[in-house]
C-alpha cells in the first residue's frame, strides 16, 4: 500500500511539477521557535490563534479513547487548543496521508494532520521523506521532563527511535518494554521458561501452547529481534544492532542473525496449531491476547509494562495472569512518541499540544486511565512527582522493577528490522529453501531500490 | 385483507421440510447475532465457557472507566455523531444517484447507439478496479480541489461503487416496463408530465426503491474511501467499526458498536419490504 501511494504520489508529482506551497507566515514561526528566538509566550499567542490541533492516533483502545476525550481535551481547552483527537485504525494511514499531501503540493500550514503518535518504521519513514517539522521536542518548557543529555546513556530512548536518530524531531511520550505475560491457573510459575531453549524444552512437553504476532507487526518483529539478540554468536547481545544496515553491511548480518533465525525455523514445529500441520501466527496483538484468554497459548509476548494489571482491569486477560521475566538480558524497551510532520496546518497550536502530553499531570492521569506507561524520565522529576506517577501506576503484578530494569534491551535500528522481517517471512514463512546469506542479501538490495 | 389471507393459506400449506428450511435460512440470518448480544454484555468471555464467566453489570461499579454499552452509548464511543455522518451522507448520494441513473437508465433500457454495448461493459469497471487504487488515485487529485476532507469529497466518492449498482437495476426495471402504458395514456390524452407522474414512476417505483436500498446500503458500508477522502476526520460507522475491531478481537464496546451500525439498514430495510410489497405485489401491476 505504502509503496504503491508512494509510486503513484511520485508519478504525481513528476508529471504536475508540483511545488510545494507553504504559509509564509508558518515558516517564519518555524523558523522563529526552532532557532529560539521566540518565546514560549510567542507560540502560546500564536496557538490560540490557529485554535485547533489534529492528534492522529490509534484508535482501537477504549481506556486511550476516554482519556483523550474526556482528560487531554479538557486540559488543552484551558489552554485555548481545541484538541480534535482523530482516531486512526493504522498509524501508516496518517502516515500516507502527510505523504500524499505534501506530494500534491501542501506545506507547512496547509496540511491536515498537526501530530502522530508514533515510533519505529513509520518515524523512519517521515523522516526519510523530508517530511518532518523540525527539532522542538527539547526546546518546550516541560522538555526539562526528559533526558536529553547525549552523555548520559539514559537518553539513548529519547534520542533514537529504534535505532533511528530522533533528531529530537518527535517528543518522547510513553515508555514500553516487552513483557510476557502466562496463565498461572494452568502454568506453574515454576515451569515457566526464562531463556529460549527453556521455551523450546517447555514447548516440547506442552506443544502448540505458545506462539508469537506475525512478523511484519512489530510485535512479531521484537519477538524476533529478542530471539536474534540471545543467539548473537559473538555473545554481545544487542550491541550490534544499534547501527545501520550501511554500517553492518549484508554480509555481516546474515552473519549475526543466523543463528536467532534457525532456533526460530526449529521452534516452529513446537508452536500453535503445528500439531495440525501448520503454526498459527496471530496478526496483532488483539489477536493474541484472545488466543491468550481463551487458553489456547499458555503464554503471551507484547509490549506492554502494565499489561497485565490493565487486562485483568478490563476483562481481556484471563484470572492468574502473570508477567514474568523472559528472555533473560533481553527484554527490548522503548518508547513512543508524538512527531510533528513537515505540513502541520496549526504548528504552534501542535506545540502547546506536545507540551501538555509531557507534563507531569497529564502523564500521571494517562497512566492511571490507559495503563501506558509514562515518557517522562523518572530522575528528571521532583520526588512529590515520581511519587504521584508511582501511585497513578496500575501495578506490576508477577515482576518487579527491579527484574525489568536488569534484563532490559535496547531497540534494534529501523534499517535493519526491515531486513530481519523480510528475512523472517522468506525464511520462515514461506519456508524459501536459499541460505540465509542469500536471503538477507537478497532483501538489503530489495530495500535499496 | 387479501394479503392476511393469502398469507394464512400459505402456512397451512408448508411442508415440515419446508419449516426446517426456513428455519434453517433464518439461523443462518439471525444467528451471528446472538454471540454479538451476548459479547454486548460481557466483561470476561472466554473459551470454551458458554457463556460469559463474568458480566458487565458485575463489573460496571468496580471500573474507573465506562465499560460495554456504557461506552457505546457515551459520547467517547462517537457512535452518535458516526451514525448522523453516515444516514446523511447516504441519503444524499442515494438521491444523487437516483437523479443521474434514472434519466441514464431510460435511455440504456430504450435507445440504440453505436458502442451500446461496450458502454454498459466500462459502467461495471468501477466495480472492478480495487478501491484503494481509486481512492488513493483520487485522493491526490481532490486535495488538489480542496475536496478533501469534506462531506462533498465524501458524496462524490461514493457515486462511484455505487452508480453501477443503481443504473443496472433501473435499466431492468426499464426493460420490463415497455412502453406500451405510456403510450396508452398519452392516446387517452395525458400530457408528458401526467404520464410521467402518473403512470411511469408508480410503475417504476419498486425498482426505484430496490435501488435506493441498495445504493444507500453500498454507501453506509464503504469504508476505505470514506477514510480516505474523510482524512479520518468525518467519521462515519464503518469507518468507527474498523478502528474498534482492527485489533482482531471484538471486545464488548465493540459488539455494542457493531450492534448499532445495523440498526439504520434495518430500519430502511423494514421500510422499504412494506413498500414494495404494497405498491408491487398490493396494488399490482395494471390488474
Amino acid at each position: 500500500m505504502k509503496k504503491l501511494l508512494i509510486g503513484l504520489s511520485v508519478t504525481a508529482s513528476l508529471l504536475s511539477n508540483t511545488v510545494l506551497a507553504e504559509d509564509a507566515d508558518a515558516v517564519a514561526f518555524r523558523e522563529a521557535f526552532l532557532s529560539g528566538t521566540a518565546t514560549w509566550e510567542d507560540v502560546q499567542a500564536r496557538a490560540k490563534e490557529e485554535g485547533t490541533v489534529n492528534l492522529y492516533y490509534w484508535g482501537g483502545s477504549d481506556p486511550i479513547n476516554i482519556w483523550m476525550d474526556q482528560i487531554a481535551t479538557a486540559g488543552l481547552a484551558e489552554l485555548g487548543v481545541k484538541l480534535n483527537p482523530v482516531r486512526i485504525t493504522g498509524t501508516k494511514d496518517a502516515i500516507d496521508l502527510v505523504l500524499a499531501e505534501m506530494n500534491s503540493g501542501k506545506g507547512l500550514g496547509e496540511g491536515s494532520v498537526d501530530a502522530i503518535w508514533v515510533n519505529g518504521e513509520n518515524f523512519a519513514t517521515l523522516k526519510r521523506q523530508n517530511a518532518l517539522f523540525g527539532a522542538f521536542a527539547d526546546k518546550t518548557p516541560n522538555s526539562v521532563n526528559i533526558e536529553w543529555n547525549a552523555d548520559d546513556p539514559r537518553s539513548l530512548l529519547n534520542l533514537r527511535d529504534f535505532g533511528v536518530e530522533t533528531g529530537n524531531a518527535e517528543m518522547p511520550w510513553s515508555g514500553e518494554q516487552y513483557v510476557c505475560a502466562a496463565n498461572t491457573k494452568r502454568v506453574d510459575r515454576a515451569d515457566l521458561p526464562a531463556t529460549f531453549a527453556e521455551l523450546k524444552s517447555y514447548l516440547e512437553i506442552n506443544p502448540g501452547k505458545f506462539t508469537y504476532v506475525k512478523p511484519p507487526h512489530y510485535v512479531g518483529n521484537t519477538f524476533v529481534q529478542a530471539a536474534v539478540y540471545a543467539h548473537n554468536p559473538d555473545g554481545t547481545g544487542a550491541a550490534p544492532f544499534q547501527n545501520s544496515i550501511g554500517d553492518v553491511g549484508a554480509e555481516e548480518l546474515a552473519r549475526l542473525i543466523t543463528p536467532g533465525l534457525e532456533y526460530l525455523k526449529a521452534l516452529e514445529p513446537h508452536l500453535l496449531g503445528a500439531q495440525g500441520g501448520n503454526a498459527r501466527y496471530p496478526e496483532d496483538i488483539g489477536a493474541l491476547d484472545g488466543l491468550f484468554l481463551n487458553g489456547e497459548v499458555d503464554m503471551a509476548c507484547k509490549f506492554g509494562l502494565y499489561a497485565v494489571a490493565t487486562g485483568l482491569n478490563n476483562g481481556t486477560y484471563p484470572e492468574g495472569a502473570e508477567a514474568f521475566v523472559f528472555p533473560t538480558g533481553n527484554m527490548i524497551k522503548n518508547k513512543n512518541y508524538l512527531a510533528i510532520p513537515a505540513n502541520a496546518p496549526n504548528p504552534a497550536a501542535t506545540l502547546v499540544m506536545a507540551d501538555y502530553m509531557t507534563s507531569v499531570d497529564a502523564q500521571v492521569t494517562k497512566l492511571k486511565f490507559t495503563g501506558m506507561p509514562p515518557g517522562v524520565d523518572p530522575w528528571k522529576l521532583s520526588d512529590e512527582d515520581v511519587q504521584a506517577l508511582t501511585e497513578a501506576s496500575p501495578g506490576l503484578i508477577g515482576v518487579t522493577q527491579a527484574d525489568l530494569d536488569a534484563n532490559t534491551a535496547p531497540d534494534t535500528n529501523a534499517t535493519l528490522v526491515d531486513v530481519i522481517e523480510a528475512t523472517w517471512l522468506e525464511y520462515i514463512e514461506r519456508d524459501s529453501t536459499d541460505s540465509i546469506d542469500v536471503i538477507v542479501a537478497r532483501a538489503v538490495e530489495n530495500l535499496e531500490k | 385483507m387479501a394479503r392476511r389471507q393469502i398469507k394464512t393459506a400459505l402456512n397451512t400449506r408448508l411442508s415440515t421440510f419446508q419449516k426446517i428450511y426456513l428455519l434453517l435460512i433464518a439461523g443462518f440470518i439471525l444467528g451471528p447475532f446472538i454471540p454479538l448480544i451476548i459479547q454486548s454484555f460481557a466483561f470476561r468471555w472466554a473459551w470454551p465457557d458458554m457463556l460469559p464467566s463474568t458480566w458487565w453489570l458485575e463489573q460496571r461499579e468496580k471500573s474507573l472507566l465506562p465499560l460495554a454499552w456504557d461506552y457505546v452509548l457515551s459520547p467517547y464511543s462517537r457512535v452518535w455523531e458516526a451514525t448522523i455522518n453516515t444516514v446523511f451522507i447516504g441519503s444524499v448520494v442515494t438521491v444523487i444517484c437516483l437523479a443521474i441513473c434514472l434519466p441514464a437508465a431510460r435511455v440504456l433500457a430504450r435507445e440504440k447507439f453505436r458502442g451500446k454495448a461496450a458502454f454498459e461493459f466500462f459502467l461495471s469497471m468501477p466495480l472492478i478496479v480495487p478501491e484503494a487504487a481509486i481512492g488513493i488515485a483520487l485522493l491526490m487529485i481532490f486535495i488538489s480541489l480542496g475536496l478533501a476532507g469534506s462531506y462533498l469529497g465524501i458524496i462524490i466518492v461514493h457515486l462511484i461503487p455505487t452508480i453501477p449498482y443503481m443504473i443496472r437495476m433501473l435499466t431492468a426495471v426499464y426493460q420490463g416496463l415497455g412502453r406500451d402504458f405510456e403510450e396508452q395514456a398519452m392516446i387517452l390524452g395525458a400530457s408528458r408530465w401526467q404520464v410521467m407522474r402518473l403512470v411511469t414512476l408508480p410503475m417504476l417505483l419498486p425498482g426505484v426503491v430496490a435501488g435506493a436500498l441498495f445504493t444507500f446500503l453500498v454507501s453506509t458500508n464503504i469504508f476505505l474511501l470514506t477514510f480516505f477522502m474523510g482524512q479520518g476526520k468525518i467519521i462515519t460507522l464503518p469507518t468507527l467499526l474498523f478502528s474498534k475491531i482492527a485489533g482482531g478481537t471484538l471486545d464488548a464496546s465493540a459488539a455494542g458498536i457493531t450492534l448499532v451500525v445495523t440498526i439504520p439498514g434495518i430500519i430502511l430495510l423494514l421500510i422499504t419490504e412494506r413498500f414494495i410489497k404494497e405498491e408491487a405485489f398490493g396494488k399490482g401491476f395494471g390488474n
